[in-house]
Order: C-alpha cells, then structure tokens, then sequence
C-alpha cells in the first residue's frame, strides 16, 4: 500500500514490519518523531514491542545489548550527540556480535548547537565496528530497515540506517509499505547464536587475555568481509519480492564517463538531476551513490569507476584536520588500484546548509577543468 | 574436574568470548602462605574435672537432644554421673571460658540431667564379654575402688571388690547426707558397676579379715580404704561423753536417720562435713550451729552447701576458736576465743589468731567436732610408703610392694569424690598397663587431659584415634561474636519449709527443655561441633562437608589461607599454621 | 549459639580470582547461594569482570552477562524486557555492580531503572572504593579514608554519599542492607527481595584486605564491627517509606571498627572525634527517616 509519508514515520513502518521486540530511546531532534510515533503504535496496541524509555542514550544502546543478548530483535534511533554518547556502547554492540539496528538521523555536532543535516555523527562512528547504510529517500528508509535486519542477523554485526535531518525525517513523500506478510517471508524471526539458557548458564562478554583478544576482533573483519556477499544475496532477494533494491553503490548518468560524481544521502537525489542535465548538455559526466558506508564497496566502486579519470565527491561531513571522510576512504580504497583517478574532495552543506543544483554543478565544472584538485579540501559554498 | 582448553586456530574459538569452562582447573591453593586446619583443643572443663569427663563432648551431645550417647560418653571416663552430678565440686565450672562472658554452665546439673535421663530408660554399661585370666583385687567399695574396678572390668579383667562395712559405696554412702545423694542414685550406679560382672564382697575389713598375703592369687590390688578417722581438735574435754565425731554422727544418721541428740547442737569447722552434719541435724528437727575461726571467706565447705545451711536455718559464727570443752547444767559448755584474721598462710588464708581476753561460753547438747578427717594406717599392709598422712604412689600408681597399687583419699588431701573416681580411674591404668608389662607412667602422661593431672581413659583405649591438642583453650581464643548472653540454667530446689522436714534430695533435675538451653550455652571450646561458620564463610568454597565424625574438612586445592575460618571459628577449633614451602 | 543456615548449592565456582580473604567473595557465594541458578546476572566493571576468571572459563555457575561499566542498570533493563517478550517472568534478573558502578559512574542509568520501576534486582557490592583499578577514592569511599587518590596527607575530606536515601527516594518497592558478618540477614533480604516484582536495591557491604590495608581473616569480623560501630547499618526500607531497622544490641564505637584498618591508621584523635560525630549524625538522621 503507498502511503504518504516522512522518513521518520517509514522508520517506524519498518520497525512494525520487521517485528522488533524491543524497542530502547532517548528523544533527541530530529529523530524525536520516530519515538513518538512508536510509542504512539505500542500505546494504540498495533505494536506488541516493549518501548524502554531510557534516560540516556547510553542506557538506550546497553539496554538493547541486554535485550539482544537475551535473544530478541531490538531497534534504536539517535541522531547527533545521542550517537556520540552511545560510543563505547556501539562498540560493546559489535564486540558481543549483537545484530542491533539503530537509524541515525544525521545532524552535526554542537557547539555551536546546530540540529541539522550533517553527517558527522555518524561518519565519526565508523570505526566501531557497525555496518552503515545511507538512504537517499523515503522508500529507501523503509526497505533498508527490513534489509538490515536480515543482513544483521546474518553476520552477526549491528547496522545503523541513516537518513538526513529533515530533508528526510520531516519530509512527507510516497511510500510503498509492504505487508506485514510480505515482510515475515522475507524476514524470518531472530536465533541467537548463543542464547540465555539458565539450566545451561555461561557468561557473556567474559574478560580476554591478549591470547585470544586479536582473533576475536579477526572475526569482526571476516564477518565484515562477509557483508558485501550477503548484502547482495539480501537486495536481490529483497528487489525479487518487492520489486526494488539498491546495491552497495548506484552508478547513473553517462555510462563511459570521464568524470564521476560520488555523493551519499539526500545529495544523491539532486545530484542525480544535475547530471541528467548536464548527460542532456552532452558533459561526460556520471553519478555514483555510495550507499554502504561500512564496509567500505571498494570492490563495487573500483568495478563501477572504469575509465573515469576523475572523481569528485561531496562530503556533507569533516574530518577536521583531514577533509570530507567519504573522499579519504575513496582515497585509501583506490591506492593499491592500478587505475587511480583524481579525486576531488568537496566539503559542502555542513550544518544543514542546502547542497543546491548549482553547488553540485560547480562542483562537476571544477572537476572537469582542472586535471587535479589545487587543494586537499575543495570547500564548496564557503563564504571565504 | 575441568581442564584447561586450547586452540589450535582462530576457528576453533566461537564468535563470541562466551564461556565455555569453568575455573576448577585453576588451583588457588598454590597461592596459600598460612594452612588452616580443624584441630580440636582441650576445653579448660575437661582439664579441670579430677575425674576427666569429656565435658564439652557430652554436653553436645545434649544438645542434639542424643542423651543416650551423653550418657555414653560420660560413662567412658566415669560411672558416676547420678553421683558427680549433684555432689562433685564441679572445678569444671570455675575453669568454665562461659564464665568470662557471662556465667559458667551448669556443668554438674547437665551430667545430673544425663544421669537421671539413662535411670529412666533403665541404661545399662553392659557386661564385658569375655574375660581376661587376670585377677585383680580391690579394697574398698568407695568412688576410687569403684572407679578402679569399673574400668578394670571393662578392660575385661577378673575384679573383686573387697568392703569392711556391710553395703558398699564407703563415703558415698556413709559420708554424704541423702538429701544432697538419695541412697537409690547410689545404688543404681554401684549396681550398673557390679552388672559388668565386679564381684564385691562386703563385712570384710583388711588387716582384720584380709591380708595381702590372702590376696595371692590376684595379679594386683587396688588398695582405697580412704580416710574415715575424724581429726582431734586437742582440746581439754574433748573426749569426753556428749562430744561426738562428725563423721561418725554422718555415718550413723546415713544409715538408720535415727539418733539420739539433744535440741541444741554445736558442730565445729567449716567444712562440707560441718554444712552435712548442721544440716543433717536440722532435718532432725535439732538447732545447728556452726563455729568456724576464720570468716565466711575462707570457709572450705561449697558456696552452695553454705548457702543452702543457712537458708536452712543453721547458725553459723564466725572467727570464734574453742580451747576447752565443759559442762554446766548438763549441757557441754564450750569455751571459745574470739579471734581475727591476719596475713595470709601458706594455704592462701588469712590466719586466725586469738584475740587476748575474749574468752566467750556457748552452750550446747551435743558438741560435734568436724574438722578434718585422715587415714587409718594401723591396718594398712606392711611396705606401703607413707608422708604427711597419706599414702605415698608412684608416677605410675604402684605403692611400694610389687602389684599393689592405691588411690583415693587414702594417697591424696585433696578428697572430693571427683578426684578419688580420677584416681581409681588411673589405678586402673596403671595396673592394665603393668599387667601387660606396658609402661604405666608412659601410658598415663600421654593421656593426661591438658597439661593434667586429669586423665583421659578413652584415648587410652582408642590410641589410633583422634586425640586433642593439649592446649588448653583461652577465653581470648574464642569468638564471641557468636554467643549472646544467656542465663544460667539451675536446678530448681524445694521450699526450706519442705526441705527440713526430712532427707528428701533438696534440687530435682533439670527437665530436658531447660538441659537443652543450658547445653546450648557451652561454647564447646576446642572442639568442633559442626557449627559451620568456617563453611558459610569461606570466600573460595573451600570448606568441604565431609559424612564422618569430622564433618568439615579444607580443600587444600583451592584454601587461600585467608583464615576468616580460623578467625569466624567460634570455639577455636580451627588452627593456622605457616604452609611449608 | 545458632548455627547459620545458608543454601546449600554453590553457584560460584571454584578457582576465582578473588584475593585471600575477599569479603566481596563470600558476599557472591552467599549471594549466589540465595538468589538460585534461576537468575541471569549483569556484571558493570568491576573486580567481578576479572575475578570469575579469564576468557575462555567462567565460575560463575549463572548465566552472567558483563557489560558496559556505566550500564548495569540498564543492560539488566533490556534482558528483562528480552525475558518478558519471551513470555519468561520466572528467571530472575539480578545486576552485580561495584560502588563506582552504583554511587558513581552508574548512578545515572540506575536512577533512571528505578524510576521506571524496572523489574530487577540491582544488588551494589560496596568495598568503598575503585579497588579493581588499585584503590582510588569514589563516592562511597568512607570520610578521612586514605586511598591512593586521597593520600594521608589529604584523606577523603567528605563523607560517604547515602545511596540508600536516594534508592529510597525513587520509592522503590525494596532497598536493604546487608552484610557478610550476617549471613541469614543478608539471604533473608535477598530472597525476599527476589519475591517483589520492580526495582530492588541491596546495598551489599564487603571488606576489601588489600583495598582497606587489613588482615585477610578479617574481613567478617569487620564487617561486624561496620555495623555494630553503625557506620553501616542493617536495614530495610519498603516503598520508600517503611523502614526496619535490624538494631545490633552490641554498639561499639566506631574506633573499634577504624583501628582494624590501615586505611585509617593516619586517623588522629580528632579525626577519630569526627569520625564517630558523622557516624553519629547519619544513624540519627536514619532513625529520623525511619520515624517519620
């Protein structure tokens, strides 16, 4: 059935549809809304989750690390400072293999206060061993959650869905939610690896001896390494049924084109027309969604980037010291390539800052004219 | 038990660090510098009974409510508990470690309670099956004949017990008033000693009857006559008619109850032959009163005994001295000094010494003189070796003459029952011992209770079981944090008024309720009685529930030698010790 | 005296990790004694991450979860919602935290599953201090205490936070004391405890040998003196309203309890003197509570 709506709201769509059984939060804008559609769903009957209305988004995230270990499918949502309070859980999340998922709506990190659209929240979450997918839109919203339950489940790794602030979560638009029995063939219930079972106790999380520690964090990286397979096996299946997927990555606009353009999120979307215009213009230019952050598709970027000579990529993120983090993975990841293409690293629409049609044409235009980037950080849309 | 777990690569481990053993392989005990251990110690009671009851071990068990073993344990060391019960001195309870918390526990009336509770079930020690070819022949039926011819019969030996009166029991019987030791509490036990198949033959008095040379065909002899002659006071008149001996008055109200005495009688001394003579008279319906030359203080006699005296109606006037014995109006007239007390003589008392000029009279009936008794040696058989008034034995109990060995008030000063039973006790020993050509003296050193003289036969017949550490156990060994004060229980006595119409026994026995609150008063020191604090607080598990008599015992696989078990014992039961290297 | 009955059953296991004398051991083997095999118990950091054993062994006979040292409260929160989805309302869920992971660092996830109500069992094993990082000062670390954040030339200059009142305070259903000098009391509170449904708060005092600088076979007898000196005393409070004071009969001042403690050995007269003025003060202000 299409419905209209918000990307929080398909959050909370997706939450019913895949059954989870408990639910931990703590409000934070803009993820604010998702909570309070849940609780009105759980407060209605329609949804049979227990909702922990925590204190902290500390307690949210080893709330759901207790649930999970108990065996249950669990979900959370932060945004901003609430994913950065939740750090050293998101690593207890991943080290106890516990398959959580969590949407992070993406806004930046105070000070100065700020609630909008930045991916820095997130972005400065990677390496704590989370899988991370980024949704240009609505329907994508929905469907990812159904898709990284599955995905979680099977490699044993929490994912974080992650939308915008507002151009998202606040943002009504057409969505098609599938069946509740739809989703339950698609989606089996949870069984824990290695669940609670009081007549044969064990401890969890037991303390590891620099004997054993580096090959648990080995396996981490294996079932890391697992995740672009299952992901594809998961979407194939998923577009069977449903009639939609999305890859790792999307590459659109001119197919032989000597200049890509890498973008993730909501930028994905205007800059897909931009291209359209300028393919129409007659440019050689192509577009490239970078959907699954981590693991990072080097393989699917490298297959999808053949015979560009440049690529430019906006980074609504920084690493302070560094530039855009989307730019220096792309970066790491082409370096042992033998084709490595120029890339041109644009830092853009920080705080929220709208990443316009004519932002992303400049961005293309510098690209094309110049045979390398002047500076390690083309800020775009900066008032210098 | 677990064992360590390896792996040989990353995909042998799971995906998690569940896991997957446990921690048994892990010996904590290879951390332990000091070693615990369950050591029973010696409870000052026991090392202070003369006739070595296991005291801590009977009152346990009294307390779980097993009377039957009690009266088991106690008839091991001594078959008088009906006797001990209600007339020792009961040194027990001034050694008691409960009397530096709050009161000692009353010892004597549990073994009454023990006693009284066998009676009842008509519990009998039980016949010595089979006889040893040995005879031994005992002379005098008093606490130490007996006591030596008990032991000896259950050491299986031949045993006759040789008596000049015609009832046996000596002093028991002729010397203590049956108000403090109904006649049937004697009987019952003398009769259990004779039921292990002792042969006493009384009307047969040694030196008149008996010589040693008569006594040729038993391997030894026993010699207990004790001492029955009471003391002079060698002071004019005091041989004259109206002036009697205490002893000899006992005797005689003992065995018939009837006596011709006059209304106002005058017992002098201060000692328990002065409190049973008053109060003997009492109950004939007569005037008692006691004259003692020094104070209340340095009475010899019982607290009780003196108490109960004076309850009774018995006058008693102190630091008075008779010099002279006379007669007015037909009456004796005694002439005293009063006198006062200076420093203190080589028995610990202050000396009486007269006052000049203070000459009193104090008429009277009769006049009974009870200070002291001591041993008849006119009968005695030639060779036995005599000082100060007593016969002289050796470390090992002999006498002098080969195969004679003697006990009892007739080799002590000390004569209370509790110490004549010890000494029977030893007698019998020795005389196992030398007629199993062991070494007596050896024998009996190593089963002294403590540092003795108290003497243990049980471990004397069970040399392969556990025996104690001679230490006595010191009320700083003891944790008090476990015992909360508790009265004393007592037994309770008859109304005065009841009391001195006759020569019903004055105190009854405790009834089982309150000898099971009085048992759980001991604090059971030095000895383990399955507390198990040690297990309850053992942080690392290691105190194991083990079914036989030691019911604890330490895993010395994982003890850390903390010693919260040797600190949370609460009777010193426990000992540490550095671990060996 | 009575004999001290305790479970039979053990569900620690041996070869632990505790040091010699630990009181803290003997509070989980009671503990464990108590609340029965039926029970999955979270672990906050604490000595009881280390102490059960290393990777791949485990003596912990329950299921135990170990978690975030912020997060006990709300880890437990989470496996009982995960029990009650399962349709499971009989196993108990227990959390097992230090004072730092309770007066401290896990206050704040703690006061917010107390206010929930959540149906758990938070029990704080108490040694007064960060004694798994080497004896540094929390909040529950005792006035004038050395430890070595708060060194004798500066000891601890404030008195111990009263987490019972504020336990008591989210109107809980249950909060006690409880120690190891008193065996049944402490079973007693917990099995009692493991009969109410919602938030029950034990407030678990256990002596530290090396934390506290005294003899290892001590640890039950100063115990004792905490609460017969008062500077820990038993009770209990219900719904935040009703208290029961367990009095002990044997008072001793609170010198007794400091003079066993190197801890306190730099402790001068005066310091003795005030000591015993604060210990005073909280009992009085605890009979206030339980009076009004």
């Amino acid at each position: 059935m299409k419905r209209v709506i918000t990307g929080n709201q398909a959050v909370a769509y997706g939450v019913i549809l895949s059954r989870v059984d408990v639910v931990s939060a703590y409000p934070i804008t803009p993820q604010t809304t998702i909570v309070e559609e849940l609780s009105e769903l759980i407060a209605s009957g329609r949804l049979k989750t227990r909702f922990l209305k925590v204190e902290s988004e500390h307690s949210a995230m080893a709330a759901l690390i207790g649930a999970s270990t108990g065996g249950v499918r669990c979900f959370t949502a932060t945004s901003s400072h609430g994913l950065a309070y939740m750090h050293e859980m998101l690593h207890w999340a991943s080290g106890a293999r516990l398959p959580i998922v969590m949407v992070n709506v993406n806004r930046a990190i105070g000070p100065p206060w700020n609630i909008w659209s930045d991916q820095s929240d997130s972005l400065s979450q990677r390496d704590t061993g989370w899988i991370q997918l980024y949704c240009e839109n609505n329907q994508e919203v929905l469907d990812t959650i159904l898709q990284a339950y599955l995905i979680a489940e099977k490699v044993k790794l929490p994912v974080m869905v992650v939308l915008d602030a507002f151009v998202l979560s606040h943002t009504s638009e057409p969505v098609e939610v599938p069946s509740m029995e739809e989703v339950d063939s698609f989606l089996p219930p949870f069984c824990p690896d290695y669940p609670i079972d009081t007549q044969e106790p064990r401890a969890y999380s037991v303390i590891t001896m620099p004997e054993h520690f580096m090959e648990f964090r080995y396996k981490i990286q294996k079932a890391m390494e697992e995740v672009p397979d299952v992901s594809k096996k998961v979407d194939d299946e998923f577009r069977s049924r449903f009639g939609r997927g999305y890859g790792a990555i999307e590459r659109y606009g001119k197919e032989e084109a000597e200049v890509l353009l890498m973008t993730s999120g909501t930028v994905t979307s205007t800059s897909r027309t931009v291209i359209r215009k300028l393919n129409e213009d007659g440019l050689s230019v192509a577009g490239l969604k970078i959907k699954r952050f981590r693991p990072f598709p080097s393989e699917e970027i490298y297959g999808a980037i053949k015979g560009a000579k440049k690529l430019a990529v906006i980074d609504r993120n920084l690493s302070a010291g560094v530039g855009g983090i989307f730019a220096q993975e792309l970066r790491a990841s082409l370096y042992p390539r033998e084709e490595r293409p120029q890339v041109f690293g644009f830092v853009s629409g920080l705080g929220g800052r709208d990443i316009t049609p004519e932002l992303i044409g400049q961005a293309i235009q510098y690209t094309v004219e110049h045979p390398q980037p002047e500076e390690e950080i083309l800020w775009l849309g900066l008032k210098r | 038990m677990s064992k360590q777990i390896t792996f040989k690569s990353v995909s042998e481990m799971p995906m998690i660090s569940v896991s997957l053993g446990d921690m048994d392989w892990n010996k904590t005990g290879t951390w332990r510098t000091q070693r615990p251990f369950y050591e029973d110690k010696t409870p000052p009671c026991s090392a202070a009974c003369p006739a070595g009851n296991d005291i801590v071990a009977f009152i346990q068990k009294i307390a779980q409510e097993d009377f039957e073993g009690a009266w088991n344990i106690i008839k091991e060391e001594n078959p008088f508990p009906g006797v001990c019960g209600r007339v020792c001195f009961h040194p027990c309870e001034s050694k008691c470690n409960r009397g530096s918390f709050d009161e000692p526990v009353a010892i004597h009336a549990l073994e009454r309670f023990v006693a009284d509770f066998a009676f009842r079930l008509n519990k009998k020690t039980g016949k010595a099956r089979e006889k040893r070819k040995e005879k031994v022949a005992i002379i005098g039926s008093g606490p130490a004949g007996m006591s030596c011819a008990y032991h000896l019969a259950r050491l299986h030996y031949d045993v006759t017990v040789f008596e000049s009166f015609s009832l046996a029991g000596g002093m028991l019987r002729m010397g203590i008033p049956s108000y403090r030791l109904p006649k049937n509490i004697l009987d019952r036990e003398l009769s259990d000693i004779e039921a292990l198949g002792v042969d006493i033959r009384t009307g047969v008095s040694l030196g008149e009857d008996l010589r040693l040379e008569d006594l040729k065909d038993y391997q030894a002899v026993f010699i207990s006559t004790g001492a029955h002659r009471s003391r002079g006071l060698h002071i004019p008149g005091e041989k004259e008619k109206g002036v009697l001996s205490g002893l000899d008055l006992l005797k005689k109200i003992n065995l018939s109850k009837r006596v011709k005495l006059g209304d106002k009688i005058a017992v002098i001394g201060g000692g328990n032959t002065a409190m049973d003579v008053a109060r003997s008279v009492i109950r004939l319906g007569k005037k008692a009163t006691i004259l003692y030359r020094r104070s209340r203080e340095e009475m010899p006699a019982f607290e009780d005994e003196i108490v109960e005296a004076l309850e009774e109606g018995v006058k008693i006037r102190y630091l008075v001295n008779p010099i002279r014995v006379g007669q007015k109006d037909g009456l004796k007239r005694l002439e005293c000094l009063r006198m006062e007390l200076s420093e203190k003589d080589e028995s610990g008392r202050r000396r009486p010494v007269p006052i000049p000029n203070s000459n009193l009279f104090i008429d009277a009936d009769h006049v009974v003189i009870a200070a002291g008794e001591e041993i008849e040696a006119s009968f005695l058989p030639e060779g036995l070796e005599k000082k100060e008034g007593i016969v002289l034995t050796q470390r090992d109990g002999s006498a002098g003459i080969k195969g004679v060995f003697a006990g009892g008030d007739l080799t002590s000063n000390q004569r209370t029952i509790a110490h004549a039973i010890g000494s029977g006790k030893k007698g019998a020993m020795a005389i196992d011992a030398f007629l199993k050509g062991k070494d007596a003296e050896g024998a009996i050193i190593q089963n002294l209770i403590g540092e003795g003289p108290s003497l243990s036969i049980w471990g004397y017949l069970h040399p392969d079981e556990r025996t104690r550490n001679p230490q006595i156990v010191k009320f700083e060994e003891l944790n008090m944090d476990y015992f909360e004060p508790a009265k004393r229980q007592q037994e309770s006595k008859s109304a005065v008024k009841e009391r001195i119409k006759g020569f019903k026994e004055v105190s009854s026995t405790l009834s089982e309720g309150v000898a099971l609150d009085e048992a759980e008063r001991c604090f059971s020191c030095g000895t383990c009685n399955e507390c198990e604090n040690c297990y309850v607080f053992c942080p690392d598990g290691s105190i194991l529930k083990r079914e036989e008599l030691f019911s604890h015992q330490v895993d010395y696989d994982y003890c850390k030698g903390c010693g919260i078990c040797f600190t949370e014992c609460p009777r010193g039961a426990i000992s540490l010790k550095e671990e060996a290297k | 005296m009575n004999k001290i009955k305790v479970p039979i059953t053990e569900n620690l296991g041996h070869g632990h990790l505790a040091c010699a004398g630990c009181g803290a051991a003997i509070s989980m083997r009671l503990t464990l004694k108590a609340l029965g095999e039926k029970t999955i118990m979270v672990f906050p950091a604490s000595c009881w991450s280390i102490v059960p054993g290393f990777w791949p062994y485990s003596s912990y006979r329950i299921t135990a979860v170990h978690a975030g040292f912020v997060t006990g409260a709300a880890t437990a929160s989470g496996v009982r919602a995960a029990l009650d989805v399962r349709g499971d309302d009989e196993t108990l869920v227990a959390v097992w935290a230090g004072d730092g992971g309770t007066f401290d660092i896990g206050l704040q996830a703690l006061s917010g599953a107390a206010e929930r109500n959540e149906n758990l069992l938070y029990i704080c094993n108490d040694n007064e201090g960060y004694m798994n990082t080497g004896t540094q000062r929390s909040s529950a670390t005792p006035l004038l205490a050395w430890t070595t954040t708060t060194p004798v030339m500066q000891p601890k200059e404030n008195p111990k936070k009263d987490i019972m009142a504020i336990m008591a305070d989210h109107h809980i259903p249950y909060a006690a004391t409880a120690t190891i000098a008193y065996p049944e009391d402490l079973i007693r509170k917990l099995e009692k405890a493991k009969g109410i449904r919602g938030t029950r708060f034990i407030h678990l005092f256990s002596p530290c040998p090396p934390g506290w600088k005294m003899a290892s076979e001590q640890s039950v007898k100063i115990s004792r003196l905490a609460v017969r000196s008062r500077i820990f005393p038993l009770y209990e409070i219900e719904n935040g309203r009703d208290y029961t004071i367990q009095e002990e009969q044997r008072v001793v001042p609170v010198r007794e309890y400091l003079k066993l403690q190197g801890r306190f050995s730099h402790l001068t007269e005066k310091d003795i003197e005030i000591t015993q003025a604060n210990v005073d003060d909280t009992w009085e202000r605890l009979l206030r509570r339980a009076r009004c």
